[in-house]
């Protein structure tokens, strides 16, 4: 491999340094800190915008085919049961019926509410529905658990008879995976250990414990998880699906079905947020019933979730319950010990993220002992960075009630234990920006005064590692006779907006106008790419698009100086992309004409992560990216009620490509975590075993009225990790928001609310406003701590 | 809803009796042939189904035919049977606006309503915010602003906005600007999963000044 070196302008604004780099064969020289680019980093609006704002975009939900069948699936009612008898006679006989499937065997364990039993295809979605209520099951229904709690006691019934596979998807993130055996219902995850943590405590003078729980929490995109199988031959399939990874559907139906092509289509999808991976969804094998069904009815079959089910067997975020040990010794953080319970279900992967462990590398003890729990309850699966959002609440609300101990500012605490030189800006920055010291003052004085409205900040740190992958991305340039340019690569756009950053790659390599720029993209043929997992879309595609670019320009050069008789280093590219050489000069639209064949083709991968800056990045093997948010609430402390009106989110995403997409990307991870953080919950009753919210009436999402006002700063940092530069955004920007607003509303009240959602009625149980129930105790300076029972 | 002027079957019937209209009524048995009777006035009192029977009413300003159960919603209606997508299928029962559309001007969730209860009406849909290939202004806006992510939403965040844009021009406190509160009321239904929201109000919020500039010009 013949690496060559050049020397680069990276790192971080104000602090950027001359570095060397080894570049593998055929990559492009990187952009850094010295490149003027002219599209790439401007607020392009996407390019398939006309589509979405028209109602012409077509989802899987709205694909049709001739002859298309739709299907429904019957669904377990019973959080446990055994199978005694199945009969789908009558229900193959209903109007419009063409195939019936029963997924459950007689004898087969079912393990929640919601899991698949049978499924039927009809000519109409009301007539599959209607045919489902024919389907004739005999249940013995067996003991359940569905809360975490309960799911831990010696008797508790056993969830799972055998050992349990573990299942990841490119949603989570990447690195230790693999947990211990369980034991009962309880499963140990490695866990996360620096220094020993039993000595950090006995050797604090300042501590602090505390039990801090989150909720179950569903990923409730708005096209629901589903896919349009058709058979092509016996051996070959073309699906339409819901997925924000095509290769992942592929790959499981070629499996399942022993196929020898499944071609996977998703020309558009209506997010995902770590649920949509694979051809089946986390708990119902969606894949599978489609494709039978197609195989038995001889026709095109289509299966979509509909809101109930999108609720219950498609994944969800699991909850924790986190214990929470820190101590400090001078005046300094010295130990993290956090030993959490979640349930993710039937399924795994109830952590609690790299936060304790990555953000906080000075202090010398740390561990994290998290452990998945097992209920009668669907499977939990990635969700917008899988435990994060969790870790991120416990650990941050924690170190601020240590500090109101310690009778130091929050921020401070953080600046003296935090040695991310971007992160360490950012707070700087955005503590000036934001008013924090001010805002800290009135906060004290409405505590002080004991209004009824109060008002607090908070702030918090999120942690993401640069997961750009090598060798997924196969992408294809072509250049053609007419002066067009065609991008291609399979890769779905899940909303973020790749399809038009990699169309101003294009333009920005070429120097042609955008609108001469066509992408394809969303199907399988057009060549493998990545998940929308991990933040890595970005960082993973665009280099790969840009070496092909590159490739094809370099082929125009040496056509220009073919053209120009002058040798090809003699060429110079000038304005709207002509071509200069000698005293000749040639259009980009003339020197097209003059391609051999129909076109210039080229095709590329993305080579390894090669560089880094700044360098030294604590806290992980990958360059680590760093953000931090400032969140302001407005608490009435009569009624409970908290309003976020305020986040100040400072993100690193690398060299930016779309400051207009990126800006929405950074919009909905606050949007998102505020709604995490005040509203969303999933309930299921402990005697049913079912959930009692499965809609979006009574399950509370963000609205518009609710959102509080959003500013954002980018902090632009020269990587040299790629390329193009580009690192991930979509899931730190919703990292850090619940843990600011419960600081802030810590700040607001004086005690902290340590449970999400923070609701009126445990804000007023904090307070010690609900007749009966102590309050959680004082944390803050207040006038008069108010007593329990005090409002009666 | 206005008030009719014109003699109305329902009109009629109310005067003649319920006595007169059960007895009056007939069993369809015609209603899969296309030349059967077709329900073109949604305040009639016609016994249908439970077998498709048809019905008349104009989407996106153009007449529309289609033939379905009582059962079957407006959106699956518009979905299956008129290939009109932009209406998504989100919460079907009404809590989420993904579904609306216009009906007779006003934003309605049509998977709330019943097909039959338009017929004689006009729905438009996102579809039908466009003048063929030309996006509107409020359309355009949205591109520019970036008020779209997945874009499962948008379709019925125009409705809403586009309603909000029409209610505000046709007068009523006319000459007070638009707010953001009064976008975010206008959108207030309408759920957004990838949190799209504050690139709605600042769409809405252009047109609407870039309207008044042109107005007071």
């Amino acid at each position: 491999m013949a690496d060559r070196k050049v020397t680069l302008n990276l790192g971080l604004p104000g602090k950027l340094r001359k570095l060397k780099l080894s570049l593998p064969e055929g990559e492009a020289r990187p952009w850094d800190a010295d490149s003027k680019l002219t599209v790439v980093g401007t607020a392009v609006p996407r390019i398939d915008g006309h589509l979405k704002v028209s109602g012409r975009a077509k989802y899987t939900f709205d694909v049709a085919l001739p002859g298309m069948l739709w299907a429904a699936v019957l669904r377990s009612p019973h959080p446990a049961a055994r199978v005694v008898s199945i009969d789908t006679s009558a229900a193959a006989k209903r109007p419009g019926v063409k195939a019936v499937l029963a997924v459950a065997k007689a004898g087969d364990r079912l393990l929640f509410a919601g899991q698949d039993v049978a499924a039927v295809a009809a000519e109409r979605p009301e007539q599959a529905r209607d045919a489902l209520a024919h389907v004739k099951v005999e249940y013995e229904p067996l003991p359940f658990v569905v809360d975490t709690a309960g799911a831990m006691k010696d008797k508790a019934p056993l969830v799972h008879q055998a050992a349990v596979e573990e299942r990841r998807t490119e949603g989570d993130e990447p690195g230790a995976a693999g947990g211990s055996k369980a034991s009962g219902n309880v499963r140990p995850l490695p866990p996360s250990v620096r220094g020993d943590a039993a000595k950090g405590l006995r050797e604090s003078d300042t501590t602090h414990e505390a039990t801090y729980v989150t909720q179950v929490h569903t990923h409730s995109a708005l096209e629901t998880h589903g896919l349009l199988v058709r058979w092509d031959s016996p051996k070959s399939m073309t699906v339409w699906a819901s997925t924000q990874g095509i290769l992942s559907v592929s790959d499981e139906l070629v499996a399942l079905f022993e196929l020898e092509k499944a071609r996977v289509i998703t020309e558009f999808l209506g997010g995902g947020f770590g649920a949509k991976f694979g051809a089946s969804a986390p708990g119902s094998r969606m894949g599978f019933i489609a494709g039978e069904l197609a195989r038995a009815a001889k026709a095109p079959v289509k299966l979509m979730c509909d809101r109930h089910e999108e609720h219950v067997c498609t994944g969800n975020r699991p909850d924790s319950r986190q214990t929470v040990k820190l101590g400090a010794k001078g005046g300094k953080l010295h130990v993290i010990d956090v030993e959490s319970h979640g349930t993710a279900g039937i399924g795994t992967g109830a952590g609690v993220g790299r936060n304790a462990i990555g953000i906080y590398t000075r202090i010398p003890h740390v561990r994290v002992q998290a452990n998945d729990v097992f209920t009668n309850g669907g499977p939990g699966t990635a969700m917008r960075a899988p435990g994060h959002p969790q870790g991120a609440f416990a650990l941050e609300l924690a170190i601020d009630e240590l500090a109101a101990k310690l009778g130091v500012d929050p921020l401070e605490l953080r600046l003296a234990n935090d040695e991310h030189p971007v992160r360490r800006q950012q707070f700087s920055e955005g503590a000036a920006k934001f008013g924090w010291k001010e805002l800290r003052e009135r906060s004290a004085k409405l505590r002080e005064r004991d209004t009824r409205i109060r008002r607090g900040v908070g702030v918090a740190a999120s942690i993401w590692g640069d997961f750009g992958r090598a060798n997924m991305t196969l992408a294809t340039v072509s250049v053609f006779r007419d002066g067009t340019i065609e991008i291609k690569n399979g890769v779905q756009d899940i909303g973020g907006g790749i399809i038009t950053v990699l169309a101003q790659i294009g333009a920005e390599v070429f120097g042609r106008p955008l609108s001469t720029v066509r992408v394809k993209f969303g199907d399988s043929e057009y060549g493998s790419s990545v998940g929308s997992g991990g933040s890595q879309t970005t960082s993973s595609v665009t280099p790969a698009v840009r070496n092909a670019c590159e490739k094809a320009r370099t082929m125009l050069t040496e056509l220009a100086a073919k053209q120009l008789k002058v040798a090809t280093k003699d060429v110079r590219w000038g304005d709207e992309a002509t071509a200069h050489g000698g005293s000749g000069s040639i259009t980009f639209t003339q020197l097209c004409k003059k391609i051999d064949g129909e076109a210039i083709v080229t095709t590329a991968y993305r080579p390894e992560t090669y560089g880094h800056e700044p360098m030294a990045f604590p806290g992980g093997k990958q360059y680590q990216i760093a953000g931090v948010q400032f969140a302001e609430v407005e608490v009435d402390s009569w009624t409970g009620v908290v309003r976020a009106t305020r986040v100040l989110a400072l993100h690193d995403c690398g060299r930016v490509m779309n400051p207009l997409t990126l800006r929405s990307q950074i919009n909905g991870g606050v949007i998102l975590g505020t709604s995490y953080a005040l509203m969303e919950e999933r309930v299921l009753d402990n005697d049913l075993g079912r959930m009692l919210n499965p809609n979006l009436e009574s399950y509370k999402i963000l609205g518009a009225r609710d959102v509080p006002e959003i500013e954002v700063v980018i902090t632009e940092v020269h990587t040299g990790a790629n390329n193009t530069g580009a690192v991930g955004i979509g899931e730190p920007a919703t990292i850090p928001t619940a843990a600011a607003i419960a600081c802030a509303v810590h700040d607001a009240l004086g005690v902290a609310v340590r449970s999400l959602p923070l609701t009126p009625a445990k804000v007023l149980a904090a307070l010690g406003k609900i007749p009966g129930q102590p309050s959680a105790g004082t944390t803050l300076a207040t006038a008069t701590p108010s007593p329990a029972g005090r409002s009666r | 809803m206005s008030e009719r002027t014109k003699l109305t079957r329902r009109g009629l019937f109310r005067g003649v009796g319920t006595a007169t209209l059960i007895s009056g009524c007939v069993k369809r048995k015609d209603h899969e042939k296309s030349d059967g009777p077709v329900v073109d006035d949604a305040t009639a009192p016609a016994e249908i189904g439970p077998d498709p029977t048809p019905l008349r009413f104009t989407l996106n300003g153009k007449p529309a035919e289609v033939s379905v159960e009582p059962r079957v919603t407006l959106l699956e209606a518009l979905r299956l049977d008129l290939d009109t997508t932009g209406p998504k299928v989100v919460c079907d029962r009404g809590a989420c606006s993904a579904c609306l559309v216009l009906v007779d001007g006003q934003p309605r969730n049509s998977c709330m309503m019943l097909a039959h209860d338009i017929a004689g009406r006009e729905v438009v849909t996102a579809e039908g915010l466009a003048k063929g290939d030309e996006l509107s202004a409020l359309q355009r806006a949205f591109v520019e602003h970036d008020a779209l992510q997945c874009g499962f939403c948008t379709s019925g965040m125009l409705i809403s906005c586009a309603a909000l844009l029409r209610h505000h021009a046709s007068g009523g406190p006319g000459d007070e600007a638009l707010t953001a509160e009064r976008v975010r009321d206008a959108i207030a239904g309408n759920l957004c999963r990838c949190g799209t929201y504050p690139h709605v109000v600042a769409a809405v919020l252009d047109v609407a000044g870039a309207s008044r500039q042109k107005a007071g010009a």
